[in-house]
């Protein structure tokens, strides 16, 4: 019976149901393509990720704290127990000491504050560091290549500049020892443990960068190990960690142990001394190369390694005018010796 | 890297629950709950860094929980919600068979992320930058907007979506939503159960009840108007389980959002150009975790009769409609879209 009523209006149904059909599918796509331009908006409104603010006490800095201070408070280390008296010396009566102690003591997760800093449990120079053994790292190989440009891989490149910079160390008297010497894929995991078990005293990995969406910038960069806020550098850890052989679970354990490590100062203070040797050694042939600073990442072989270990993209071959630097020797063996002097500055204030 | 499959997912992100549905066909929800153990104890026991959806509720005691998108909103600065929301998107793409580290089977994942309308207004640029890097290529909406093209309602239709922190209102009249389109209230879910809580434990004082249960019975119990049945729960009293009639309660207290639902839909009812106010009025689709509370639909219409009249339809499915309407948009998208919405 419906049917006979369909045919009734046959036509009319038809084009009129023809008629919203298309104009449906029409409303549809004009729609989407509203959505889409809406999303593509959002992200030009984004404020340049590359430009890195300082790390300043950000809020990253609560979990490692607290976790610094758990073990602290059941310690009753002396810095802890003294940062907790502080206020008692302000305060007039006792009894208004003993709720400051009590509260600071159970916090689990205290606020920002400005004690947070000066609870950072050893100093560096509590620990006069004779750099003997130093444990050179080349990113990537073998099957994975890393960035590239053209028949340019970063693999090749870092192994070169790293065997450059293994001879100018031995030359300089250091131990040296490296995680790679060919063309070969050794999991970030083997990476750290040939490190670990080396008894290296200092752990420099070298990568070179390559930007997608920065061209025309170029610059230089030293990691440490750290929490990051940065959603890029997130991105660019999990592309490194890509081959290492760890879950996320082992990772998170990893670096839960780590970011309360005290290691984390040293490898802060060697970062600071390559990046600042890389940038001044390279800038003279490269005005336009830009100091990207010293940044703290999650990257494995800075996670599993149990020494002062860092990472260093000492170039950019998403920008050409670099990648034909790159491609250059001198160029290679400038990095070198750069990474050279950035070691043995730290090295010098060690000791 | 094995495969060069595009996989096409709608996600879902709500404040109670998320739901992912892929072009694979696989479909799953969750609670919205990310947790972190709270100490080395906690770790231990769990053996687990971090827990998601009901397994995060059950163990919530040894876990700092994290409700990402508490009110409708990623509160900003708050790197434990960001992290949240990550996690949670990782969860649900890994049980449609995306790897976990962030690297994918399938060459290129891209995903639609429908998230709360308000979520979107407020702070869109931190959210695109919250979940960057967890998938190839990313495009956010609202809800109810995915909800709307799913269901191919794009014309003279009103969304009311009903969730746990927003009830979210949209007008659809063939473009893309704007600001004058939508409505957010804060009186959904979560303010149901505050109220409940209060009511319960101001009749039985005694009574040792939490939020999580609460929520538990409002869920199975929830109507307005006519009772269904009666609803009878179990608490411990002094200790001693009992049972507790909570029917009145509960009325009562899934009644309070009926003023303000209703307030703000005749509102954006009467902003339609004229001609078009009866269709929208006879195309109302609820959607939400709150079109399960019984009789609301009807409620709704008897309010929509002094109007005139109208009809308010209730999604069957209601937990994969947003995820769904997701899917269609990835779906329908060009690769050339895609490609410039790279995350």
């Amino acid at each position: 019976m419906p049917s006979s009523a369909v045919l009734w209006f046959d036509d009319d149904k038809i084009g009129v149901c023809g008629m919203r059909a298309v104009k449906s599918d029409r409303v549809k796509r004009q729609l989407l393509r509203e959505a889409i331009t809406d999303n593509v908006e959002t992200m030009r409104g984004l404020p340049p990720q590359r430009v890195w603010t300082a790390p300043r006490k950000s809020r990253g800095w609560l979990w490692p704290a607290s976790l610094v201070l758990i073990p602290l408070a059941l310690l009753g280390s002396s810095h802890f127990l003294s940062a907790g008296r502080a206020p008692a010396t302000a305060a007039p009566t006792p009894a208004l000491v003993r709720p400051a102690f009590k509260a600071a003591a159970l916090e689990p997760a205290p606020l920002p504050d400005p004690r947070i800093d000066s609870i950072e449990p050893v100093k560096a120079a509590a620990f006069p560091l004779a750099v003997r053994r130093v444990v050179l790292d080349a990113g990537h190989g073998g099957t994975d290549p890393g960035a590239s440009a053209g028949p340019l891989t970063e693999k090749d490149i870092t192994l070169d500049i790293v065997e450059r910079l293994r001879s100018l160390l031995q030359r300089g008297g250091f131990d040296v020892v490296i995680t790679r010497t060919d063309d070969r894929l050794i999991p970030l995991r083997e990476r750290a443990r040939m490190a670990n078990s080396s008894g290296g005293d200092i752990f420099v990995s070298v990568h070179v960068n390559s930007i997608r969406d920065h061209r025309i910038s170029h610059g230089v960069e030293t990691y440490y190990l750290g929490p990051t806020k940065d959603p890029l550098l997130t991105r660019l850890a999990a592309e490194e960690n890509g081959t290492s052989g760890y879950s996320i679970a082992d990772l998170r354990q990893l670096l839960d142990r780590v970011y309360a490590d005290v290691r984390r100062d040293e490898s802060h203070r060697l970062a600071d001394d390559l990046q600042q040797q890389l940038f001044t050694g390279l800038r003279g042939n490269d005005p336009g190369l830009e100091n990207w600073g010293v940044k703290r990442a999650p990257f494995i072989v800075l996670v599993a390694t149990d020494m002062p270990a860092v990472l260093a993209e000492v170039g950019c071959l998403s920008n050409d005018r670099e990648a034909a630097m790159l491609r250059r020797p001198d160029y290679r063996q400038q990095i070198a010796e750069a990474l050279f002097h950035g070691i043995g500055a730290y090295a010098r204030k060690g000791t | 890297m094995a495969s060069s499959d595009v996989l096409h997912v709608g996600i879902d992100l709500g404040t109670s629950r998320s739901s992912i549905s892929a072009s694979n066909g696989e479909r799953f929800v969750v609670d919205s709950f990310v947790g972190w153990p709270a100490d080395m104890v906690a770790r231990k026991i769990l053996k687990r860094s971090v827990l998601i959806g009901h397994e995060a509720v059950t163990n919530r005691t040894m876990l700092d929980l994290h409700r990402p998108l508490e009110r409708g909103l990623l509160k900003e600065g708050s790197e434990k919600d960001v992290e949240a929301v990550r996690e949670l998107l990782r969860h649900l793409l890994g049980l449609v068979g995306v790897k976990k580290n962030g690297k994918v089977e399938a060459e290129n994942v891209r995903a639609v992320v429908g998230v709360p309308a308000a979520a979107l207004r407020t702070n869109k640029q931190y959210l695109r930058n919250s979940m960057k890097g967890v998938v190839d290529s990313l495009m956010i909406v609202s809800e109810p907007f995915a909800v709307a093209y799913g269901l191919n309602a794009l014309l003279h239709t009103m969304i009311i979506d009903i969730g746990a922190g927003t009830t979210d209102f949209c007008v659809m009249r063939g473009r893309y939503p704007s600001e004058e389109d939508q409505r957010t209230l804060t009186v959904a879910g979560d303010s149901i159960d505050t109220h409940l809580f209060n009511l319960i434990r101001e009749r039985y004082p005694q009574a040792n009840i939490t939020l999580f249960m609460v929520r538990e019975w409002k869920e199975k119990y929830s109507f307005v108007g006519e009772a269904p049945q009666r609803a009878i729960v179990t608490a411990p009293v002094k200790g001693v389980p009992t049972e507790l009639d909570i029917t009145k309660e509960i009325r009562t207290a899934c009644e309070t959002i009926l003023p303000p639902v209703v307030e703000t839909m005749l509102d954006l009812l009467s902003r339609v150009e004229p001609e078009f106010q009866e269709r929208v009025r006879n195309n109302i689709i609820l959607s939400g975790g709150g079109g399960l509370i019984r009789n609301l639909p009807r409620a709704l219409e008897d309010a929509l009769r002094q109007v005139g009249g109208g009809k308010v339809t209730y999604m069957e499915d209601p937990v994969f409609v947003g995820s769904d309407g997701g899917l269609a948009l990835a779906l329908d998208a060009p690769d050339s879209d895609w490609e410039r919405l790279s995350a």
